[in-house]
């Protein structure tokens, strides 16, 4: 799943191992994060969308058009 | 089921684990220095045979306690890296297995195949790390 979350941390100057602390998470946890490697649960992604002030569809984009998948 | 986060849950970890391991080293020196397999009665044998599992035990519980404590990226990584040594040393006990059955090699004390899955999943947890999505 693509996300901006690179973007938000470094637009604050917060290294990995500075997101990984605030979440409480491990560094690699945020590492995977933002390649895409990982997906984060919903708790963890609504953990993230509170911390950057956001909501979850603002940071993470599964690719799909909303209206597309209502049909 | 009780998350703690990563950083609870790693010091936990390392509370118990450390402790344990240099427990099971000191025990095998003092059975090194104090056990004679001709002369030691068998029950001295004996109690430190389960005295030196018994740290071990406590640390893989400490593992098995901090995946089930940290992160879950985390906990994904190590339950992936749990079954795949479990996967590898499977096949490697059916090979030494069959190896000795048809006589292609002699014995292979039993106590190695413990180390083996330490270090398949070690290998496997880094391993995991660059690799592609848990």
């Amino acid at each position: 799943m693509k996300n901006i979350l690179r973007a938000l941390r470094t637009e604050r100057g917060w290294s990995q191992a500075e997101l990984a602390d605030r979440l409480d998470v491990s560094r690699q946890s945020v590492n995977a994060i933002e390649t895409g490697k990982y997906d984060p649960s919903l708790p963890l992604a609504f953990a993230i969308a509170r911390l950057f002030g956001r909501g979850i569809e603002d940071i993470f984009d599964d690719g799909l058009d909303a209206a597309a998948a209502a049909e | 089921m009780a998350t703690l986060g990563f950083r609870t849950a790693n010091k936990r970890y390392k509370r118990l684990f450390w402790p344990m391991m240099a427990l099971y080293v000191a025990l095998i020196l003092a059975a090194k220095w104090l056990v004679d397999e001709d002369t030691t009665p068998l029950w001295i044998r004996a109690g430190f045979a389960v005295a030196t599992t018994a740290p071990l035990v406590a640390a893989i519980w400490a593992i098995l306690r901090q995946a089930r404590e940290t992160d879950e990226y985390t906990r994904a990584r190590q339950m992936r890296a749990l079954a795949e040594a479990g996967a590898i040393v499977a096949c490697g006990t059916f090979l030494v297995g069959f190896l000795q059955i048809f006589a292609v090699i002699g014995t292979i004390e039993v106590f190695w195949f413990g180390p083996a899955y330490f270090i398949a999943f070690g290998l496997s947890y880094y391993r995991n790390c660059m690799g592609p999505t848990v």
